[in-house]
């Protein structure tokens, strides 16, 4: 019997929710993400407990425990996701002095629902030495027939992709999107297929000339403990598309206070706390993303790779936009 | 206690789960009461219709309007359709070539290593598919490397062949993405098969070879007919497990129907139109059923011969027996050895780092959550097989053929399904219901229940059916009959059905992903969460514990099956 109360009480355990804690359900699987939640936890005594899965599905859950969700944080990547967490009715505003300090205007929601944290760029990868990089010059340019056979970009599932066709689905409207996106799925040496790494993987083994993909995952590459990969950052250089023109794609991964917090003051001292000068540089150090603020970056890695002026489009649009994206890939048959 | 030899591939194990026909029953219509009510029966309708509620909440939205549906229809239903049409055909071919072709060799043929061989080509089934994907996650780019010089060459040389050369690239993962699933799935071909062709015995074989048929005569006219219902039950395992897997196809990159659900229902955003997927793959599941049902019930002939002695196997020379033994390595290689041999690669360079504390908690984690699913599901299926038999309740056996159909649908649509139903029993309850280990349960019930039900609910009809109308007319209790009677005459299936739940939630990833509560990880959610971060020598460590918690398992189920011989 006493082992019964014990399984009992086992089961439930996930039903009670302390005050001392916050609940995080998060997309993001970084390593530098798991340090700065301990710091959090010893320099205020809050738990945080996390459930790692993917954002699409956490939104889900959220959706369906209402109310009685025991989740006060959600964090995700893209602001696509973001926007739609908010949609669906799952965040709350909030407003803080030290959040509307840390964070930029453009990189937040207008009513305070969701925080960006940390920022990356979609970029354009070469092949150094079969590539000049002044032969580069936009997104729009990757649909010239000049490269043909020679681009790999993963998956439209991926919303960092929704994203950047959002954007420019913005920049340019819809039809011209679509051919836009016709015209690059035509251009691609091989069906869309695995991660931003390997786009970068097959620009470096010469299959592909040029990729699309986010920054910190060169850094990933550069830092790897594989040496063959280490190779592969060595062997593509960073474009910065857009330039001369609105700027290269920016997104950031970020999160929100959930209308369900039971605990509202320490999540949203969490939020103010990722979003700290201090906890920023761990961004940029430990995962390679710029820090909310870009030009605070003090990463050397980032640096090498350049300044740039990034698309200053409000990033709600993209999540906006997000569905009118999604269904323009399907007709433009890029898996 | 009767004889087996009812109805067909009854060999013990449970692998062919849902596939077994009731057939029975409906001859008490007249003389009873539909649902025979009673507290037994009443409370077996009770947790059948629960376990099926969810499945139906799915089946609901067959038709249930989208906005998007028209959208899908015109741009990618059609490539959703060929790509899992062209998987599970691959896939399916393969493993009854390899299965059937080791089954044939391993039970009718002798040659050195035989005996090892038999059962250690079942090792694969060890293997979750998303885990044979991340052991070869590299073949598909070293293939493409190979064809880097020829793509290059094209670029400046013709251009006008170029879409041939990029078609050929494209092509390439069907192959790579069937030959990795193939290797893991042919042992359900195989068991089957096996068992089919061991029972066949000797008189057919025998008749056949004095009419001066050739060994390939025998088996192509003789043996293969004859194991063909066995092989299409063991075929309709692949094709389930093919479209139940997320993680292999989306590494290689090919759009299935399990793949445009989780892309309807999340980059689009519309539940209703993920819903009726989900609802039209589990239609296209039940029917497949249902027509393999059919193609069974005219092969009755199978069974005849069933306690002759057995077969006298043929010696191979030393061609011969080299041929067979090439021919059993090379789906063990690709299921097991090589797969394998990478992962304790990958894992004797990284497993200082992820063995710590936290990984004994991840085994204790997974090793409990499969042990309480195991009881668990054994249980009920015990419990509504009981009820069902004893009280012969039509009403009954129509509810317990509802409750195992969440074995034919993919992982992710039952969690789907869970949360459809969950969601509003969270908001009028007032109770958390999705993130609880005891929904995690709920939902493992669903899915697994066919895996135990199958071997209780056969080790009843074997051998307990006619005590049990003896022990109805002493007047004993039915609880009397179920514990003095059932429960020691069926101790083997309930071994069997408790292990084979066990392998299969060690092995089960979406469902645990979806519904897992706060900070519990499981062997699975680690080997995916690395694998994610491409951290494929980490993951290693993990996925490799699995395969070797699972192993001992499968070949003692293994041994099982070849008992009754």
């Amino acid at each position: 019997m006493k082992s019964l109360l014990a399984i009992f009480f086992f089961l439930s355990a996930g039903l009670c929710v302390n005050a001392a804690e916050i609940n995080v359900y998060s997309h993001r699987h970084y390593d530098s993400d798991a340090v700065l939640f301990k710091k959090f936890s010893q320099q205020t005594g809050v738990q945080v407990n996390v459930i790692k899965g993917s954002a699409d599905q956490l939104i889900q859950r959220l959706i369906s425990e209402g109310k009685n969700s025991p989740a006060d944080i959600l964090l995700t990547v893209d602001a696509g996701r973001l926007h739609r967490a908010k949609e669906a009715g799952i965040l709350q505003p909030v407003e803080s002095e030290t959040l509307s300090q840390n964070v930029p205007e453009s990189m937040r929601d207008p009513e305070g629902s969701w925080y960006g944290m940390t920022v990356r760029a979609r970029v354009i990868v070469y092949a150094k030495g079969r590539v000049n990089p002044e032969e580069l010059s936009s997104y729009e340019d990757l649909a010239s027939s000049k490269w043909r056979a020679r681009l790999a970009v993963r998956s439209s599932s991926n919303i960092y992709n929704q994203s950047l066709l959002a954007s420019i689905i913005a920049a340019n409207g819809p039809a011209k999107a679509l051919s836009w996106a016709k015209a690059v799925r035509k251009n691609m040496v091989r069906a869309p297929r695995g991660s931003d790494r390997d786009q970068a993987r097959a620009v470096a083994s010469g299959l592909a000339d040029v990729a699309v993909i986010n920054t910190y995952y060169l850094g990933i590459l550069a830092n790897s403990t594989s040496a063959a990969d280490r190779e592969v950052a060595r062997k593509v250089g960073v474009f910065f598309p857009n330039q001369n023109g609105r700027g290269a794609h920016v997104n950031v991964s970020g999160g929100g206070v959930t209308r369900s917090s039971k605990n509202k003051k320490d999540a949203i001292r969490f939020l103010e706390f990722l979003t700290s000068s201090e906890s920023q540089q761990t961004f940029s150090a430990v995962n390679y993303e710029y820090p909310v603020k870009i030009e605070n970056n003090r990463s050397d890695l980032l640096k090498s790779w350049g300044s740039f002026k990034a698309d200053k489009v409000n990033l709600s649009i993209l999540g906006s936009r997000n569905p009118e994206a999604v269904k323009t890939f399907d007709r433009a048959g890029w898996e | 206690m009767t004889e087996p030899g009812g109805s067909k591939t009854q060999n013990g194990t449970g692998l062919t789960l849902i596939l077994t026909s009731p057939k029975r029953n409906l001859s008490n219509f007249g003389r009873g009461f539909l649902f025979k009510l009673n507290g037994w029966t009443l409370a077996a309708l009770v947790i059948g219709l629960l376990i099926f509620i969810p499945m139906a909440s799915v089946l609901w939205h067959l038709t249930s309007p989208s906005e998007n549906w028209r959208h899908l229809e015109e741009t990618v239903l059609t490539s959703y359709l060929k790509d899992s049409l062209i998987l599970v055909l691959g896939t399916v071919f393969l493993s009854v070539v390899a299965g059937v072709s080791c089954a044939w060799l391993v039970s009718c043929c002798e040659f050195p290593g035989r005996k090892i061989f038999e059962w250690i080509l079942v090792l694969p089934l060890a293997v979750p598919t998303f885990i044979a994907a991340y052991a070869y996650f590299d073949l598909l780019a070293i293939i493409e490397e190979k064809m880097i010089p020829l793509v290059i060459w094209t670029r400046t040389n013709s251009v006008e062949d170029l879409d041939t050369v990029i078609f050929l690239l494209d092509s390439l993962k069907y192959p790579v993405t069937m030959l990795v699933m193939a290797s893991v799935l042919y042992p359900y071909v195989y068991l089957l098969a096996r068992a089919s062709f061991s029972r066949q015995g000797s008189q057919l074989i025998e008749a056949a070879r004095t009419l001066g048929h050739s060994p390939r005569s025998i088996f192509f006219r003789v043996a293969l007919p004859l194991a063909r219902p066995a092989i299409v039950a063991g075929a309709s395992l692949v094709v389930m497990e093919t479209l139940n897997d997320y993680g292999a196809v989306k590494h290689f990159g090919i759009s299935t129907f399990t793949n445009g659900i989780f892309r309807t229902w999340f980059a689009l955003n519309d539940l209703s139109g993920a819903l009726r997927l989900a609802a039209l793959l589990m239609l296209f599941i039940l029917s497949l059923l249902v027509v393999e049902r059919l193609l069974r019930s005219g092969a009755k002939f199978e069974e005849k011969g069933n306690f002759a002695r057995p077969f006298q196997r043929y010696r191979l020379g030393p061609t011969g027996a080299t041929l067979a033994i090439a021919c059993c390595l090379v789906p063990l290689t690709c299921g097991f050895l090589i797969p394998l041999g990478r992962l304790s690669l990958w894992a004797s360079d990284s497993y200082r780092k992820i063995l710590d504390s936290s990984f004994v908690e991840l085994v204790a984690n997974s090793l409990s959550l499969a042990v309480a699913s195991s009881l668990l599901i054994v249980l009920t299926a015990t419990f509504l097989a009981f009820a069902g038999r004893y009280f012969k309740s039509p009403g009954v056996h129509i509810t317990n053929r509802l409750a195992i159909l969440g074995y034919s649908v993919p992982g992710a649509v039952v969690a789907m399904a869970i949360m459809l139903v969950a969601g509003p029993l969270n908001l009028t309850l007032g109770i958390l219901l999705t993130g609880s280990l005891l929904t995690l349960l709920f939902a493992y019930l669903i899915r697994f229940l066919a895996v135990a039900w199958q071997p209780v609910d056969s080790g009843m009809e074997k051998n307990c059916d006619l005590l049990n109308e003896a022990s109805q007319s002493l007047k004993a209790s039915p609880l009397v009959s179920l514990l003095k009677i059932n429960l020691p005459l069926i101790r083997p299936s309930l071994w069997a059905a408790g292990l084979l739940v066990f392998v299969d939630t060690m092995k089960e990833l979406p469902l645990t992903l979806i519904l897992r509560p706060f900070n519990f990880e499981t062997l699975s959610t680690r080997t995916y969460d690395l694998t994610n971060q491409a951290q494929i020598p980490e993951s290693s460590v993990p996925a490799m514990c699995i395969i070797l918690v699972v192993v001992f398992p499968v070949v003692w189920l293994n041994r099982k099956m070849e008992a009754p011989k």
